[in-house]
């Protein structure tokens, strides 16, 4: 090769340095700019498209598999910018159909679409089903329609809708107080309030996740599975707890009450087996709470409302005098129609004297005068004991959202006064929640174990059910003093033969008359009535708790929530399988 | 060098169209063989991306068939929700029984079923490792075992015996 082939090929190669080395240059201050970053972001949105995916929301069902609460499929209307061929189709149609302003809808439709910024508007969102079928009917006949030469084919292009999740509720208003509610129409900070739907909240929402959509389809993997929200069964049965509103609402209807709860409890394991209340609200409609709780009224009042519950409260008065051995059944109390404690005077219901009274005739002729006397006879300090060891210093944490529970006095603080040993003996002076109520006797009914009040009964995640063992809180009294004072309020009951016995089966109970507290003193003229009841007394499987608040039929417990009792345990007892005394024993005593 | 090749040079000097064919050869078959590499690439990165949008679709499909089963447990439910029930009675005739009346037979063996969503979680059995004695014994206890097993021995004709 000659001297000038090597120069032209030295030439070559110094220009394709130069030019390589310029573009090399070029390459570094081109990534090295203020611009660059906006650069690399924008590229990115031409690669592929990051989208956060929430899970579908868990589902609930009653212990029987009834969904209470799940999910439906409403729609999202829209306009694709870039893709409309007549707005003013479009702008009819969704105004006939969708009832939205044809002239706002027009302007929407006829908006430029910028790149990055205005590419799609939302009409409407919680579009029914309805309502987009008569849409798919509408562009099925633009597209099937003969039309003339000179007529243009009317089209829908660019109006486009999207299904989603909605939250439903098909029970409507029934355990809507349980359930509470997801404010579904906040469809990116939805969340649960209330009930089972707050207190769960987490789990049923499951994990949001970022989820890469490459546009190069090259690229497209199969997506991870995004796993919906946990589903929860719960302890309470559909046709019970329908049972027990039914008979909440005739109750109220007939006594005048101003609102009233019956709550269902099993003693055995703390399961709520119907949980009725007033008012409730249809949590498909939740944004008429405000209307529907108006003023201080809680979402859910057994578990939030506390009360002065009167003479129910006898029950743990009375056993942990009896478990601490301050006083036997057959203790004899002179009973001479009044008490002084701390400087007040107490007296009976009915201002009489009662002679001699053992404790059951105590129980059953519900005495005041006994009961503070007792609680003499027992101490303040083991008053206080017990009833802490019963658990009214703190909320019972129940898996239900809103619980709350007012602070026990106790002896040392500033608002105790020695009288208030006599006054909370019978149930005045304390406030309790119907849930705290129930669980405090249900360990009379329990054999003095109290277990945890609890409305979740198993968790689905992943596929797989995780039972939710009952939790035993803890032994506030022997189950010897259990026994002894069940065994004593069976008999009350029957010698009083109250109203709130029901035929064939033997309940234990105890019923409950407070007035109630003013700024002025205690009113006398309109009471909180209540009624605590358990059975079958020798192997309980239910606890009925009643009240009924400011009944105008009639002040007195007895004749108020008893009835309501005897009404709501001869439907229990059919809809629980539970055979009258004398088939379930036969049955029993043939099985040994 | 030998006389073969020697032959094949004097051909090659003697014909340069030889050594033109000889390279266009080797040209064609390396352009051959990018043609072939970019056929395979090319009918295979289209195979993936008709994977890539099919596995898209089939995730669309997905998600919508979700939200049918969704959508179709809530409409069962409220067709069979306790009020609508109640009012199918109603609308039947049906009058609710007086609970007084309940007639209550007792079936041996019978226990209703509690409600299961799903099935419970169970641990995997999973499978102990197992080591084979020759990896543990030492060469004592190898020598004994076999010695032990050999046919004769009065252990195998205890063994034996029915």
């Amino acid at each position: 090769m000659n001297n000038m082939s090597w120069s032209r090929y030295i030439l070559i190669l110094v220009v394709f340095v130069l030019v390589a080395g310029g573009v090399g240059v070029r390459m570094v201050s081109i990534q090295n700019i203020p611009a660059a970053q906006t650069i690399l972001e924008s590229s990115k949105k031409l690669v592929g498209v990051t989208q956060t995916i929430y899970p579908e929301r868990g589902s609930i069902y009653d212990a029987q598999g009834h969904l209470l609460a799940g999910n439906e499929t409403v729609y999202e209307v829209g306009l694709d910018l870039r893709s409309i061929a007549q707005p003013e189709t479009i702008a009819s149609v969704v105004s006939n159909v969708l009832g939205l302003d044809y002239s706002t809808t027009l302007v929407y439709a006829k908006t430029e679409a910028i790149d990055d910024e205005k590419l799609y508007i939302v009409l409407d969102s919680f579009v029914d089903k309805e309502k987009i079928a008569q849409l798919e009917l509408i562009e099925e006949d633009y597209k099937n329609r003969t039309i003339g030469r000179n007529e243009t084919r009317p089209s829908l292009e660019g109006l486009i809708w999207t299904p989603y999740n909605k939250r439903s509720y098909p029970e409507g208003d029934m355990g809507a107080n349980m359930l509470g509610f997801y404010s579904f129409l906040d469809r990116v900070d939805g969340r649960g309030y209330y009930g089972v739907e707050e207190s769960y909240n987490d789990l049923l929402a499951g994990t949001p996740k970022q989820v890469y959509t490459p546009f190069d389809p090259q690229k497209i993997t199969s997506g991870d599975d995004i796993p919906p929200g946990a589903s929860l069964v719960l302890t309470f049965d559909r046709e019970i707890q329908a049972m027990v509103e039914q008979q909440l609402a005739e109750a109220i209807e007939w006594s005048g009450a101003e609102s009233g709860t019956i709550l269902v409890y099993n003693p055995e394991d703390g399961s709520i087996i119907a949980m009725a209340t007033t008012p409730r609200m249809d949590p498909n409609y939740y944004w008429t709470q405000g209307e529907v709780f108006t003023g201080n009224t809680p979402f859910n009042r057994p578990v939030s409302e506390t009360y002065e519950p009167g003479s129910v409260f006898k029950v743990l008065t009375m056993a942990s005098a009896l478990d601490a051995g301050a006083v036997k059944p057959e203790t004899v109390f002179t009973d001479t129609g009044s008490i002084m404690v701390g400087g007040t005077t107490i007296t009976n219901w009915n201002y009489g004297a009662w002679g001699d009274q053992d404790m059951t005739g105590c129980m059953q002729h519900s005495l005041n005068v006994c009961l503070s006397w007792i609680a003499m006879q027992l101490g303040a300090d083991r008053f206080y004991t017990y009833l802490k060891n019963f658990g009214f210093d703190r909320n019972t944490g129940i898996d239900l959202g809103g619980e709350s529970h007012w602070p026990l006095k106790l002896p040392g603080d500033n608002q105790w006064y020695e009288v208030d040993l006599a006054t909370n003996s019978f149930g005045q002076g304390i406030s309790v929640t119907p849930i705290q109520m129930a669980m405090a006797i249900g360990a009379v009914a329990n054999e003095g174990r109290m277990m945890a009040p609890h409305i979740v009964k198993a968790i689905v995640i992943d596929g797989h059910q995780y039972e939710i063992n009952p939790v035993i809180v803890g032994n506030p009294i022997k189950a010897e003093t259990a026994e002894t004072l069940t065994r004593m309020l069976v008999t009350s009951l029957e010698e009083e033969s109250s109203i709130a016995l029901v035929e064939g089966y033997t309940v234990a109970g105890k019923t409950g008359t407070a007035e109630i507290p003013t700024p002025f003193g205690y009113t006398s003229s309109v009471t909180n009535t209540s009624f605590v009841g358990w059975g079958p007394a020798e192997d309980p499987k239910f606890l009925v708790y009643v009240w009924l608040e400011k009944p105008t039929i009639s002040i007195w417990g007895s004749e108020v929530a008893a009835p309501v009792f005897s009404k709501v345990v001869q439907n229990l007892v059919v809809l629980m399988d539970i055979p009258p005394d004398q088939i379930r024993l036969q049955a029993s005593a043939e099985d040994k | 060098m030998n006389m073969k090749t020697k032959n094949i040079i004097q051909a090659y000097r003697q014909a340069p169209w030889r050594m033109q064919l000889q390279w266009i050869g080797i040209f064609l078959l390396i352009l051959m063989s990018i043609a072939v590499i970019a056929g395979v690439y090319l009918s295979l990165s289209g195979k993936a991306a008709i994977t890539g949008r099919r596995i898209q679709s089939l995730e669309y499909q997905v998600s919508a068939l979700e939200l049918q089963i969704n959508d179709l447990a809530s409409q069962l439910a409220y067709a069979s929700s306790a009020r609508v029930m109640s009012e199918r009675a109603a609308a039947l005739n049906m009058v609710q029984r007086d609970p007084a009346q309940a007639i209550y037979l007792e079936v041996p063996g019978y226990s209703p079923e509690s409600f299961s969503l799903a099935p419970a979680p169970t641990v995997d059995n999973i499978p102990s490792p197992s080591i084979l004695p020759e990896f543990t014994a030492s060469l004592w206890d190898w020598l004994a075992d076999t010695l032990s097993n050999l046919p004769g021995t009065a252990q195998g004709s205890l063994e034996a015996q029915p």
